[in-house]
């Protein structure tokens, strides 16, 4: 069976930062942190973190009423970004066949506000009458990609992947599988999640939130760093529009990286903890497939999101792959750990960083720590002249994934 | 509660929770052809009516039968007169 090459024609993103890629880009560039501190959520009870990195919907009312009935935050963050998208591609879907255009995105769990919203209703009393018709399509899992479908017109491949912080990367990564098989010719992929106390407070129950730094929250979280101390809830969206290159070059597309190698594997071993090997596996898996060595990556953008543990095992897995020259760095400092929006959020300040061949440090990276050293950690942003990068997600439940993209 | 107090409150669900513009309130504007709501809406708009008029209407036969903003007017009327809606 011929396999396509894929390639990405436009991104947006809804971030902490504000909407659009260039507004993202802008805030890294100049080293800011999105993290506050969340006073709010002082309401629930047994909350120790304080901190997170909230982004803003904004104005909505030019979507028509019935189409935006349907949608909460996540599903407004994935039609922004897929606005904006659509228009860097130059790409009008409703002139192209609408079953050959699909959407996936991903998330951890579908709708945190629409979820607590839905209990706050009908709990204590367990009364559902009050409910309004649409609440439970905001709460589904598939809320996102069903509003994009709807909202765009598209009738091809509707679907999400629900896999915690490895959602939005697993989106991508699908879509890319099932183009190179030529079962669409575009798709839209990417992730969104949204930021709740009872999201954080999960978190916080495992002892894997930021805690410390409640009283100063731009200095956390802290990947990598010596005194990190768990991770800080972001939300946002992220979505790519992906096209075979076919396709793309059929249109004169300007085509802004082609994806050429992902890996998905598990570890098969524990629920929460992170686990080196299948790391190295999947890492190695994304090179394999892309035809490409270790030493042809220019950078890798790192999962991290400054626990203890999960950032030792990254940081071993890299070792062992890359050894200690490979620049790397997390973005998960400026904007906290979005979700099932991070990997699609950071795979495209990723490509952003590769077409400008400027390359971006972690934030509060001060001291490197003793269990996270022997890999290239930037210390500042750095010019390089970059072919290929490497762009890792690791998640609950042992699911680990990798992509590779280069300059066209 | 006067019948012009029911049709103002009627008309506030239409004009705040589905965002009808006040120019288009009419007695005889049909609900679905005239205002635009659809089937979903309708569960939507059991939920706002019993929360505006503090009624009990979900289960009554006569919200099937529905069409009109008026037919809505002498629901509500004959509900709060006791005549139907727990």
């Amino acid at each position: 069976m011929k396999q396509h090459r894929v390639v990405i024609t436009g991104t947006g993103v809804v971030t902490p930062f504000g909407r659009g890629v260039r507004t993202m880009m802008e805030g890294i560039r100049e080293g800011r942190s999105t993290v506050r501190r969340m006073d709010e959520w002082g309401e629930y009870k047994g909350i120790k973190s304080r901190v997170g990195a909230p982004a803003e919907v904004g104005d909505v009312k030019h979507i028509p009423r019935q189409k935006r009935r349907s949608m909460s935050p996540m599903s407004f963050f994935s039609v922004f970004s897929a606005e904006e998208a659509l228009a860097q591609a130059g790409l009008d879907v409703s002139a192209i066949p609408p079953e050959r255009v699909g959407v996936i995105t991903g998330s951890t769990l579908g709708s945190a506000v629409a979820i607590n919203e839905f209990f706050e209703m009908v709990l204590p009393h367990k009364n559902v009458e009050e409910v309004p018709a649409m609440q439970f399509f905001k709460c589904m899992s598939h809320s996102a990609s069903m509003n994009v479908a709807q909202y765009f017109g598209l009738k091809g491949y509707v679907m999400a992947t629900s896999a915690a912080c490895a959602s939005g990367l697993q989106a991508i990564g699908t879509g890319y599988q099932l183009l190179k098989l030529g079962l669409q010719d575009v798709f839209l992929c990417g992730g969104a999640e949204e930021l709740h106390a009872s999201v954080t407070g999960t978190f916080d129950l495992l002892y894997a939130t930021s805690t410390k730094y409640n009283d100063a929250p731009q200095l956390t979280p802290r990947p990598f760093d010596r005194d990190r101390d768990g991770l800080v809830c972001g939300e946002g969206g992220g979505l790519v529009v992906m096209e075979t290159l076919e396709h793309a070059e059929k249109r004169g597309a300007e085509i802004l990286a082609e994806i050429t190698g992902y890996e998905t594997a598990g570890s098969g071993e524990h629920v929460s903890q992170s686990d080196t090997e299948s790391m190295v596996r999947c890492m190695k898996g994304a090179l394999r497939e892309s035809g490409l060595s270790p030493s042809d990556i220019g950078y890798i953008n790192a999962h991290a999101t400054a626990t203890i543990q999960g950032d030792k095992a990254e940081a071993d897995a890299i070792k062992e792959v890359f050894g200690g020259v490979t620049p790397v760095s997390s973005l998960k400092g400026y904007m906290g750990h979005t979700l099932g929006a991070s990997g699609a959020i950071e795979l495209i300040a990723t490509i952003e960083m590769m077409r400008s061949d400027i390359i971006y440090p972690g934030l509060n990276l001060q001291n490197v720590a003793p269990d996270c050293q022997g890999i290239g950690h930037l210390s500042g942003p750095q010019e390089a002249k970059l072919k290929a990068v490497l762009k890792n997600c690791f998640a609950f439940g042992g699911v680990n994934t990798a992509m590779v993209c280069v300059k066209p | 509660m006067t019948e012009q107090e029911i049709i103002e409150k009627v008309n506030n669900v239409f004009i705040t929770a589905f965002e009808i513009d006040a120019a288009e309130i009419r007695p005889e504007a049909h609900i679905f052809e005239d205002l635009g709501l659809d089937s979903l809406d309708i569960v939507d708009l059991v939920v706002e009516l019993q929360k505006s008029f503090g009624v009990k209407i979900r289960d009554e036969e006569q919200v099937r039968e529905i069409r009109t903003l008026n037919d809505i007017y002498g629901f509500i009327k004959g509900v709060k007169a006791g005549k139907g809606g727990s």
